[in-house]
């Protein structure tokens, strides 16, 4: 389809591998970014393997980076930001670029990639922004890809005991979030199984409502690795500071049937999945209103034809998820551009 | 794991004995946040969870006649935790209604019948209650800069009308100084009623509308009859 042009709007995975495809089938595309680099959340994330490969998904990342980057037809902006859009025929649109110079484009169609938001966990009873050893799971992955063996951020020791609180803004009616986002069981019982790996010392305690085994065989790597961390089947209730530096947990044991108040070097939230807003308020542009959950689906986009959404914009999913939904906009796309 | 002591045949569920509650206990993800975040939970094992559990499924015989629900002292940090915002203290209220009143446990069973009878949960007739105020006043205008104190006691058309919680009349009547105090030294205008003072309504705690209803009542006689401003009722 070498005179068809596709914006894309968003770099991360689910934005490259829709570039990708569309750019395979001589497409013409156009990708802004708002970051100074490609990769979006999934960009930062470590891999996990340890003996083995535990399939995150974390080195497709880079890959689709390295094709995105060496594809003739794409033309990548990043910090960019989208200006206007309209559409008759076909979308105008115009994005300012990283030096502030406006740009425009002429698409036939255009993809929502705008990804995820993480949930700030700061007005949760677990202490974060208050004590720097509480950290959350995307600070976690950061941390692994840099750091060999762990250490805890105020002091810079390599922690005895670490624990890990799912669902922190995940399931919530209270902040409005009422669905699991999918990927923070799988990906904190990954980072806890390497932290075990290149330290035996380390002790996990994982607190959990329920571990959500997304994926065909997701079940078989849990099963292998859950002798080696402390399951407790309880979302703690608070946490504090005790004067020598270290953080005090206070949960319900119920296989004990007891409060406990425990000692831990450092505690890792999981913090929801969330949506972004409306790229720049696009939708509002289109006349749609915000989606319910926040999180445009397929139906949302109908009425305006030639637009799509890819990856967790629509909703929570991992990294190969998120890879495989691009796929399949991407040939929604071409059927469409086929049509006109 | 935890230990099975013994299989209950639980048939289908069926909650609808507990009648409707604000916040349905079907939303419960059980996530254990209660039970972490509660003062008392582990008393006798007491779990809140398991609470909400057991009235979904209908347990009201367990439950009904279990001690846990008179562990709770309502206190309502579970469900400020909670996100499903379940009203975990309504359910336990609503639990302890649904006890016979011949078994609501012994202190506030009694306290409440003396409280209808009396005034107030202790039995204190009227003229030791004013001589202990007098008495703990008489104390605070021996401290110097409240030389003047006295505590004004069935005042009329005073600003605030305050009733008393019955263990500060009886066990921990330095508590009373402290905030009296503040009224003097604010210089605000004040009153006690020297009847039906009793400001602990235990038809409240154990889920006895109608006598919590005739306790309230008499603090609305107690604010007419002195036709005070404002109440303030700590507890």
């Amino acid at each position: 389809m070498p005179d068809k042009n596709v914006l894309i709007i968003g770099g991360g995975v689910a934005g490259l591998t829709a570039a990708i495809e569309l750019a395979k089938l001589d497409c013409h595309v156009v990708l802004i970014e708002k970051e100074k680099s490609l990769g979006g959340h999934a960009g930062q994330f470590t891999c996990k393997a340890t003996d083995e490969c535990a399939k995150c998904g974390a080195c497709i990342v880079e890959e689709k980076i390295d094709m995105a980057l060496s594809h003739a037809n794409i033309t990548i902006y990043n910090q960019a930001r989208l200006a206007a859009i309209s559409r008759k025929d076909r979308f105008a649109v115009t994005f300012f670029t990283e030096k502030d110079a406006e740009q425009s484009y002429d698409a036939d169609a255009v993809i929502v990639a705008t990804g995820f938001q993480a949930f700030d966990p700061v007005d949760k009873p677990f202490g974060y922004k208050r004590f720097e050893d509480v950290i959350t799971n995307l600070d976690l992955e950061k941390k692994l890809r840099h750091e060999i063996e762990v250490k805890r951020p105020s002091d810079g020791i390599t922690p005895e005991k670490i624990a890990f609180i799912q669902c922190v803004g995940s399931r919530d009616s209270s902040v409005n979030h009422l669905w699991c986002s999918r990927v923070c069981c799988g990906s904190a019982l990954r980072m806890a199984n390497l932290i075990n790996t290149r330290n035996k010392n380390t002790e996990i305690s994982f607190f959990y409502i329920d571990v959500q085994t997304f994926g065909k065989d997701f079940q078989f790597y849990y099963d292998r690795i859950r002798d080696r961390i402390r399951m407790i089947r309880a979302i703690p209730g608070d946490v504090f500071r005790t004067p020598d530096g270290q953080l005090k947990l206070e949960y319900y044991l119920p296989s004990e049937g007891k409060q406990i108040e425990e000692l831990f070097d450092m505690i890792v939230l999981s913090v929801g999945i969330i949506p972004v807003g409306t790229a720049d308020g696009m939708m509002e542009k289109f006349g749609l209103e915000q989606p319910k959950t926040g999180f445009p689906d397929e139906e949302f986009m109908r009425p305006v034809a030639g637009l799509f959404a890819a990856g967790t914009s629509k909703g929570p999913k991992t990294i190969t998820e998120a890879v495989a939904d691009a796929g399949r906009v991407a040939l929604d796309v071409v059927h469409y551009l086929q049509k006109q | 794991m935890m230990k099975t002591d013994k299989i209950v045949e639980m048939g289908h569920p069926d909650c609808s004995c507990f009648g409707s509650l604000p916040y349905t206990r079907d939303y419960c993800i059980t996530c254990g946040i209660c039970s972490s975040s509660c003062p008392v939970s582990g008393v006798d094992g007491f779990d809140p969870r398991k609470v909400v559990r057991m009235v979904s499924f209908g347990m009201r015989e367990e439950i009904v006649g279990s001690r846990w629900p008179w562990i709770c002292t309502m206190c309502g940090k579970c469900e400020n935790a909670c996100p499903m915002d379940i009203d975990i203290p309504g359910i336990i209220r609503k639990i302890r209604s649904m006890r016979d009143r011949d078994h609501v446990p012994g202190i506030l069973h009694k306290g409440l019948d003396t409280a209808i009878q009396t005034g107030n949960n202790l039995g204190l007739p009227q003229e030791d209650f004013t001589f202990i105020l007098k008495d703990v006043g008489a104390e605070i205008a021996e401290e110097p800069g409240f030389e003047n104190f006295s505590v004004p006691i069935d005042k009329m058309d005073a600003n605030i009308l305050t009733t008393i919680h019955n263990k500060l009349v009886n066990t921990h009547t330095d508590d009373l100084k402290h905030w009296w105090k503040i009224f003097y030294a604010a210089g605000e205008d004040w009153t006690v009623p020297s009847i039906n003072w009793e400001g602990t309504n235990w038809g409240l705690f154990t889920g006895d509308d109608d006598r919590m209803k005739i306790m309230v009542g008499r603090i609305v006689e107690n604010m007419e009859r002195l036709q005070a401003k404002h109440l303030l009722w700590p507890e």
